[in-house]
């Protein structure tokens, strides 16, 4: 760590690996929890889009999709969840585009 | 080929109970006399929509669950489109579906099963003598640096 601190570039070689953002020398230092998916950790097989009530925490404010990488749900799953989302809109149960 | 559908529509919201009730039973007898086992009828009640429908903004919600082939469901969604009472439909075919949440099921119910089997086995036998050793010599067992510190 001391010898970042002179601000200058170092070597591809001693360069810390990973995205190891507290080493690399920054004034702030991030701490970011890792994200999980939710479906994953409850263990939920089923997306369905009868439960709206699960859907809208997936749906921002304006009725649009959340993207995976701010909720954090694995690629399988989001990929069900947009499906999900999608019939909910198609027969009224969530909105296309939420007004004000 | 039988398949498993699923069916949700929207009925108008100004309709008399009795009215969709009918309507129901009339679209149920359709199926079973086209041959279509109606598994599952379940009305929802009215609920508001997400967003305007035609000048609706809030319908009864009926879904029907059943076991049929294209034919009839190609003939139950063009009834439902002409007529008057439904605002939107959904067709969903779950068989798919259902097939894939038994598997995962099946296949988290079989590892939980393992799990259990193998987990008392082992840990069973040595975790007995171990508590009996704790219990015996207590000073020694917890904590490592105690004894260091005395000596």
């Amino acid at each position: 760590m001391a010898e970042t601190r002179g601000g200058r570039p170092i070597s591809a070689s001693q360069r810390p690996t990973g995205g190891d953002k507290a080493v690399a020398g920054q004034k702030k230092q991030y701490f970011r929890r890792k994200k999980v998916c939710r479906f994953c950790v409850e263990k939920i097989d089923d997306i369905n889009y009868k439960d709206v009530k699960m859907l809208h925490a997936f749906v921002a404010e304006r009725g649009k999709i959340v993207p995976r990488r701010i909720s954090g749900v694995c690629a399988p799953h989001q990929r069900r969840l947009t499906d999900a989302i999608k019939k909910a809109r198609n027969i009224a149960l969530l909105p296309f585009a939420a007004s004000y | 080929m039988n398949r498993i559908y699923e069916e949700l529509f929207i009925v108008k919201p100004d309709a008399a109970e009795e009215e969709v009730d009918q309507y129901v039973e009339q679209l149920r007898t359709q199926l079973t006399t086209a041959g279509a086992t109606v598994d599952k009828v379940e009305k929802w009640g009215k609920r508001k929509l997400a967003y305007r429908v035609g000048k609706y903004r809030e319908g009864t919600y009926v879904l029907f669950q059943f076991t049929a082939d294209a034919s009839t469901v190609k003939e139950l969604e063009r009834r439902l489109r002409v007529s008057d009472l439904v605002l939107k439909f959904l067709t969903v075919r779950i068989d798919q579906t259902l097939k894939r949440l038994e598997k995962r099921k099946k296949q988290r119910d079989q590892r939980a099963a393992r799990r259990a089997a193998n987990a008392p086995a082992p840990a069973a036998a040595p975790a007995q003598p171990s508590i009996a050793q704790m219990m015996s010599e207590t000073p020694g067992a917890p904590m490592p640096g105690q004894p260091k510190g005395e000596a």
